[in-house]
């Protein structure tokens, strides 16, 4: 489909216009994060020379500059600290109502970790509700492979979500 | 003798939403710049720092700076270069001029800020907002406007503090009336308290007061150094006696204050900028605090030192911040009235502070020696202050 204005982008893909990140290996080397996700796990980097965990995942230590890291698992469940909701004006690319929490997933680094709350409709959810992380597909992007064609990357991101009682 | 920055002049153009391209924003400034001093010709300039964020995706334009200078007239023989820190890119650029007046390395330069926000379909400025913060982070997490992040920052300070509506209601009604008679601020009309509590909801607790404006518009100064400037002014000179810029985090899960409330950054900033400048909270006479929302300059006055920390709302409630209060804040509007250009924004405090060292401002503050510009940047995650006097720092 052709953009209004320009048709010339008719079928291109605009990177710069791309609201998910490029979570394939082929542009990022953090892919295991979002490898992880897809098997609903929520992962980050630790250092095996200091022993420091950083969040989001790195491809260097901050503290040591060691590039020796592993994946570990952090939680998926915690407890709303304070929320947001907006329920007119949410911006292109989300859907009404668009809230935000603090969680507090209960270790180091990921103590105040603000995220969306998907599933949830506007005006029931309280402070100290517990929530857990919801894994969603967004969508696939092109990738050039040359004389192979073009693949599709397939995509997953993650947000939370109220526990059911 | 050691060469010492000031502020020689500076001009903004009619902020809002304008009819115009970028470029034509910046000829505008430039124009108003140096119809503030009328001794001072483009070819005098040697040095051009162009502060802007959005021309790369809301204008198409990358590495503005040849173009801000050919438009403007200026042929840079010492440095011609862009800054980009979002809502601090003007003041980040008078920082650098600083330096490198200071150095020896350039004699009088133009920092100039602005942006064309303001796009053929709205659409297209609020999706840009998901690069303003942490795109594969926060962006992703919808946190590209900031609304909602600032309305979970008033929350957590109402829950410590106890802060109360009326109070942030308060700085909106101080600065949209310090706004009402300037002619280029975006919002020229008075607010009473009942206006701002009323308003429409956006994120609560803020409603539309509470919020600066999308604004397009361009400002600009000449920084150079006390020795040049005399030799085209004889007005009182501004020093720009200190400055910090600090940066702790960018992604807001790595917050670095206890709570979104409580700005450690803004302190250290602040406490580096003061021993810089060789001045406490106490000698500052007037400020131009970054009030993107109403809750930022509440707690901007706490972390800045001019009253206890949880003690902003009563601060900014108590008339504090108005002439002849104890600090008078964003005495030309402010970001809620003026309008936040995001890189014309550092230029148009650094106007307005030098405005009132000189005696010269709309809303004038008797006897300001010391005064202070202040911008956060991004997700709150970066916090930028410089502070300017009568005297240079002995």
């Amino acid at each position: 489909m052709a953009v209004v204005g320009i048709p010339i982008l008719e079928d291109l893909y605009p990177v710069t216009m791309d609201m998910w990140p490029l979570e394939s290996k082929e542009f990022n080397r953090i892919w295991p994060f979002y490898e992880n996700l897809k098997q609903g796990r929520f992962t980050t980097t630790k250092c095996k020379d200091c022993g420091f965990v950083a969040y989001p995942p790195r491809v260097i230590c901050p503290e040591c500059y060691s590039e020796n890291l592993e994946y570990i698992d952090l939680p998926t469940k915690g407890k709303i600290i304070v929320f947001s909701e907006e329920v007119k004006g949410v911006p292109l690319g989300f859907e009404s109502p668009l809230i935000h929490a603090v969680i507090d997933l209960g270790v180091d680094p990921v103590r105040r970790v603000l995220s969306r709350i998907v599933n949830c409709p506007a005006g029931v959810l309280k402070q100290g509700d517990e929530v857990q992380l919801a894994v969603f597909p967004v969508p696939a992007f092109p990738i050039e492979k040359g004389k192979a064609g073009t693949i599709m990357a397939e995509r997953v991101f993650f947000a939370f979500e109220p526990v059911k009682k | 003798m050691a060469r010492k920055a000031v502020i020689l002049a500076g001009g903004q153009c009619k902020w809002g939403v304008r009819e115009a391209h970028i470029v034509d924003l910046f000829q505008e400034a430039a124009k108003a710049c140096l119809d503030d001093i009328p001794t001072l010709k483009p070819k005098d300039i040697d040095g051009l720092i162009v502060a802007t964020s959005y021309a790369g995706r809301c204008s198409f334009q990358v590495n503005t700076a040849p173009v801000v200078a050919e438009r403007c007239g200026l042929k840079p023989t010492s440095i011609c270069t862009r800054c980009d820190t979002l809502c601090a890119g003007g003041s980040t650029g008078i920082i650098l001029a600083k330096g490198l007046v200071e150095a020896g390395a350039a004699d009088i330069v133009m920092v100039a800020g602005g942006e064309k926000l303001y796009t053929p379909q709205k659409w297209e400025v609020f999706y840009s907002e998901l690069a303003s913060v942490d795109h594969d982070w926060d962006g992703a997490q919808g946190m590209g406007l900031p609304p909602p992040f600032f309305a979970l920052t008033a929350q957590e300070h109402m829950m410590h503090y106890g802060t109360k509506k009326e109070q942030l209601a308060a700085v909106s009604v101080a600065n949209y009336n310090y706004a009402a008679d300037n002619p280029v601020a975006q919002m020229q009309k008075k607010l009473t308290l009942e206006e701002a509590m009323s308003a429409p909801i956006v994120v609560p607790p803020l409603t539309l007061y509470d919020c600066c404006p999308i604004t397009d518009g361009a400002a600009a100064c000449i920084i150079t150094t006390d020795e040049i400037a005399k030799k085209f002014t004889d007005r009182p000179l501004v020093y720009i006696r200190g400055t910090a810029q600090v940066c702790l985090n960018s992604v807001s899960a790595n917050f670095p204050g206890a709570h979104l409330a409580d700005w450690k950054h803004t302190r250290i900033a602040a406490q580096k900028a003061y021993e810089r400048a060789k001045v406490t909270p106490n000698d500052v006479k007037v400020a131009q605090t970054h009030d993107c929302f109403s809750i930022s300059e509440v707690i901007e006055v706490e972390e800045l030192g001019f009253c206890k920390k949880g003690e902003g709302g009563e601060f900014c409630g108590s008339k504090q911040i108005e002439i002849g209060g104890k600090v008078p804040v964003n005495t030309d509007g402010g970001l809620l009235a003026v309008g936040h250009p995001f890189g014309a924004t550092g230029i148009r405090q650094a106007i307005e502070i030098m405005k009132q060292l000189q005696g010269r401002a709309r809303h004038q503050v008797k006897d300001a020696d010391i005064g202070l510009t202040h911008n956060l940047s991004g997700a709150n995650a970066e916090h930028t202050i410089l502070i300017y006097g009568r005297e240079p720092v002995k």
